[in-house]
C-alpha cells in the first residue's frame, strides 16, 4: 500500500508545520498549566500526604483540611475498636495570629498540634526525628525555612501565637503552606494557644491501619457509626483529593484551568483545522482523480484522518519533550510542579482529540472533490 | 452484459448515449448542452471528438465516463446502464473498468511516479506483488522504466503525462477517457502521447475516447468526430490510422 497520507506529511512538512505547532504547544500549554496548578494547591494537602495516617476522621461536611472543627475525643476509643486500626493520634488544628520580634504587622498562621512520639504519624514524612523530639518541649514551635522571613524570626528566638508565648526551637524543610504559613507544636501546646474555649476535643483523629490497602472499607465503616457525636473518615488519598479540589475551585483556580484548557482547544483546532483544510485543497485536483479512477470517497477521508492522526502524535512528541525539559527546570529552580498519570493522560486526549476534531472539519472540505471538475 | 437495444449495431458499442440531454443552471441562465443526443462508440478504438471550447465535448465525456449524471436520456457503458447506479456503485465501475487522462496531470507532489502509478492498484484488491508488477509494466510501456524512482518536480511535463497515463493503463481499462492529454506539452511530448494512446488502443484492445481540439490527433485517430453546439456535425472514419499502427509497432 502506498502510504500518501504519511509521504505527503513528510514530502509537505512545511505545509502541516503550523498544525504541528500549535497542537503541540496546545499540549504544552495545557500539560505545564495544570502541573503547576497541581503543584502550588498540593500544598494544601500537605497535612495528609506528608503523614503516614491511612484513616482520617473529622467533623462532617469538613471541606479542607484547614477548614476541621473539633470532635469528640472519646470517638478515639470507637477507633481502636476496629480490628483493622493499628495505632490512632489526635491532631490538633488551631488558626492562629503571629506577633513576632520584628515588625511583620499581623501573620496568619495554620498551628498543627502533633503527637511528638517517635512513632508519631503526623508530619512523618517532613518532620525529622530530632526535630519531632525537641517539640515535645513546652512552647516549642518549629516553622519552613521559607517562612523565617514571613515570620521574622530565627532558631531559639520567641514569638506570640494567640497572646501566648511561643519558642521557635527548629527549623524544617517542605512545610509550605497556601495562605498562611504552618507552625507545628506539639497537642499540649496546641491546647495553650487555642483561644476557642468551646474546643474541647481534636480536630482530627489520624489511624494507621495494619493493611493501608483497607483503607477505603476502613473508613466507609468508620463512617455509619454516630455514637460518639457527629464525625465522619476518610481514607487518606480521599481527604488528600478533596482539600486540593475544594482550593481549586474556591479559588477559581480550576474554573481557570477549564477556561484556559477551552481556549487552548479552540485556538489549537482552529490553527490545525485551518492548516488541514489548505492541505486538502492544495491537493483536491489530485485526490478528484484518485475518485475518478474509483479510489472512493472513503479512501480519501481516510487519508485526511491519517494525516490529522500524524500531526496530532507528532504534536504530541514535540510537546512531551519539551514538557519534560521545562519540568526538569521548573523543578530545578524550585517552582512546584506536579504531574500524574491522570493528568499526562487528560493532556494525551486532549491533544488527540484537537487533531481528530480538526481532521474531520478537513475531511468536509473533501466534498469539493468532484471529478466532473477537472473536465474544464 | 447488459441486453442491447435492438437499434445497436452489432458488435456491441463500448459505449452508448441513448437521447442524452444535459444541461446546466448557472443562476438563472439556463445552458442546454446537449439535446437529445445519441452516440455510440465502438470497442478497441481511438475515437476523437473534436470542436471549439463550450461545444459540449468534455460534457460528453463526463456524461459517458459516469463522472456526470444525465438529466434524460440512458447511457450504457460495457452494457451497464450509468444510471441505474448510486455514487458507490459508480465508483466500483469506475475502479474496475476505466481509466482516466486529463489535461492537468494531476500527480501528488510526494510521491514517485511508480508510487502514482501503484496507488489507486492498492484499492483495486490486488496483491501487492500483482500491483508492483503492473505498475512496473506500464511505466516500461510508456517509456518511464528509467525514471519511475523520481518525483513529479523531477519529471518534465511530457513525462509527467505518460506517468498518467501509465497510472490509468496499469488498471488495464476496458474503457480510457482522455481530456485534451497533449494541450499542455509542445509537439514532440504531443506526439508521444498521441502514439501512445493509439497503441494502447490497438494493442490492448482498449476502448479509447480522447477529446481534444489539437489538430495532431485527428490523423491518429480511427474515428473523429466534429462536435458543435452539441451536436455531431460529421463522423468519419480514418483508415491511415490502422495503417500507421502496422508501420510502427509498439
Amino acid at each position: 500500500m502506498v502510504a500518501l497520507a504519511r509521504k505527503t506529511l513528510v514530502y509537505e512538512w512545511r505545509r502541516f508545520l503550523p498544525a504541528m505547532l500549535a497542537v503541540g504547544f496546545a499540549g504544552l500549554l495545557q500539560l505545564l498549566q495544570i502541573a503547576l496548578v497541581l503543584g502550588i494547591f498540593g500544598s494544601t494537602s500537605l497535612y495528609i500526604t506528608g503523614s503516614s495516617a491511612d484513616v482520617w476522621v473529622g467533623y462532617p461536611g469538613t471541606q479542607s483540611v484547614s477548614l476541621g472543627r473539633t470532635i469528640d475525643a472519646d470517638v478515639e476509643s470507637r477507633l481502636l475498636m476496629d480490628p483493622a486500626v493499628q495505632q490512632v493520634e489526635p491532631y490538633l488544628w488551631v488558626d492562629g495570629d503571629w506577633r513576632g520580634p520584628r515588625e511583620t504587622g499581623g501573620v496568619s498562621v495554620f498551628v498543627s498540634g502533633i503527637d511528638t512520639a517517635a512513632d508519631g504519624l503526623m508530619f512523618s514524612k517532613v518532620l525529622s526525628p530530632a526535630l519531632r523530639k525537641r517539640l515535645a518541649e513546652p512552647d516549642a514551635i518549629v516553622i519552613d525555612r521559607s517562612a523565617m522571613d514571613q515570620l521574622g524570626v530565627g532558631i531559639g528566638q520567641t514569638a506570640t501565637i494567640n497572646g501566648q508565648q511561643v519558642r521557635v526551637v527548629g527549623i524544617g524543610s517542605g512545610l509550605r503552606a497556601l495562605g498562611g504559613v504552618n507552625v507545628l507544636c506539639s497537642l499540649d501546646t496546641a491546647r495553650r494557644l487555642d483561644s476557642d474555649p468551646t474546643d474541647t476535643g481534636p480536630t482530627y483523629l489520624v489511624a494507621k491501619l495494619h493493611d493501608p490497602a483497607q483503607a477505603d472499607a476502613v473508613a466507609m465503616r468508620l463512617r455509619g457509626d454516630t455514637a460518639f457525636g457527629p464525625y465522619t473518615a476518610w481514607s487518606a488519598g480521599d481527604f488528600a483529593r478533596l482539600s486540593v479540589r475544594y482550593w481549586l475551585f474556591d479559588t477559581g483556580a480550576g474554573a481557570g484551568v477549564l477556561f484556559l484548557a477551552g481556549i487552548v482547544f479552540l485556538v489549537g483546532a482552529v490553527i490545525t483545522s485551518q492548516t488541514l483544510i489548505a492541505a486538502v485543497n492544495g491537493s483536491v485536483r489530485e485526490y478528484a482523480t484518485l475518485n475518478a479512477l474509483g479510489v472512493g470517497v472513503g479512501a480519501l477521508r481516510k487519508v485526511v484522518l491519517e494525516q490529522a492522526f500524524w500531526v496530532g502524535a507528532l504534536g504530541l512528541l514535540g510537546a512531551s519533550v519539551l514538557g519534560v525539559v521545562l519540568m526538569l527546570l521548573a523543578r530545578s529552580q524550585d517552582v512546584p510542579v506536579v504531574l500524574n498519570v491522570p493528568v499526562a493522560l487528560a493532556c494525551i486526549v486532549l491533544v488527540l482529540g484537537l487533531a481528530a476534531v480538526s481532521g474531520l472539519a478537513a475531511m468536509r472540505s473533501l466534498r469539493r472533490v468532484d471529478p466532473a471538475t477537472l473536465l474544464r | 452484459m447488459h441486453p442491447a437495444p435492438a437499434t445497436a449495431p452489432l458488435p456491441a458499442p463500448a459505449l452508448q448515449a441513448e437521447n442524452v440531454s444535459k444541461a446546466f443552471v448557472s443562476g438563472h441562465q439556463r445552458t442546454q448542452v446537449l439535446d437529445h443526443f445519441s452516440l455510440s462508440i465502438d470497442a478497441g478504438e481511438l475515437t476523437l471528438i473534436s470542436g471549439p471550447s463550450g461545444c459540449g465535448k468534455s460534457t460528453l465525456l463526463a456524461i459517458l465516463s459516469g463522472l456526470q449524471k444525465v438529466d434524460a436520456g440512458r447511457v450504457w457503458a460495457l452494457g451497464s446502464e450509468l444510471g441505474q447506479l448510486d455514487l458507490r456503485a459508480l465508483e466500483r465501475f469506475r475502479l474496475q473498468h476505466t481509466g482516466f487522462v486529463f489535461q492537468g496531470f494531476n500527480l501528488f507532489p510526494a510521491l514517485s511516479a511508480f508510487e502514482q502509478v501503484e496507488l489507486p492498484l492498492n484499492h483495486m484488491g490486488l496483491s501487492r506483488e500483482e500491483a508492483r508488477r503492473r505498475a512496473q509494466q506500464s511505466l516500461e510501456e510508456v517509456g518511464l522504466a528509467h525514471r519511475m524512482r523520481l518525483r513529479p518536480s523531477e519529471l518534465s511535463g511530457g513525462e509527467k503525462q505518460r506517468v498518467a497515463i501509465a497510472r490509468a493503463l496499469a488498471k488495464q481499462p476496458e474503457l480510457l477517457f482522455a481530456d485534451e492529454p497533449t494541450s499542455a506539452l509542445d509537439a514532440a511530448n504531443g506526439q508521444i502521447i498521441i502514439d501512445i494512446l493509439h497503441r494502447i488502443a490497438h494493442t490492448h484492445g482498449t476502448t479509447v475516447l480522447c477529446v481534444s481540439h489539437d489538430p495532431r490527433l485527428v490523423v491518429h485517430a480511427d474515428r473523429v468526430l466534429a462536435m458543435e453546439d452539441g451536436r455531431i456535425l460529421s463522423d468519419r472514419r480514418n483508415h491511415t490510422a490502422v495503417i500507421d499502427s502496422k508501420e510502427n509497432p509498439a
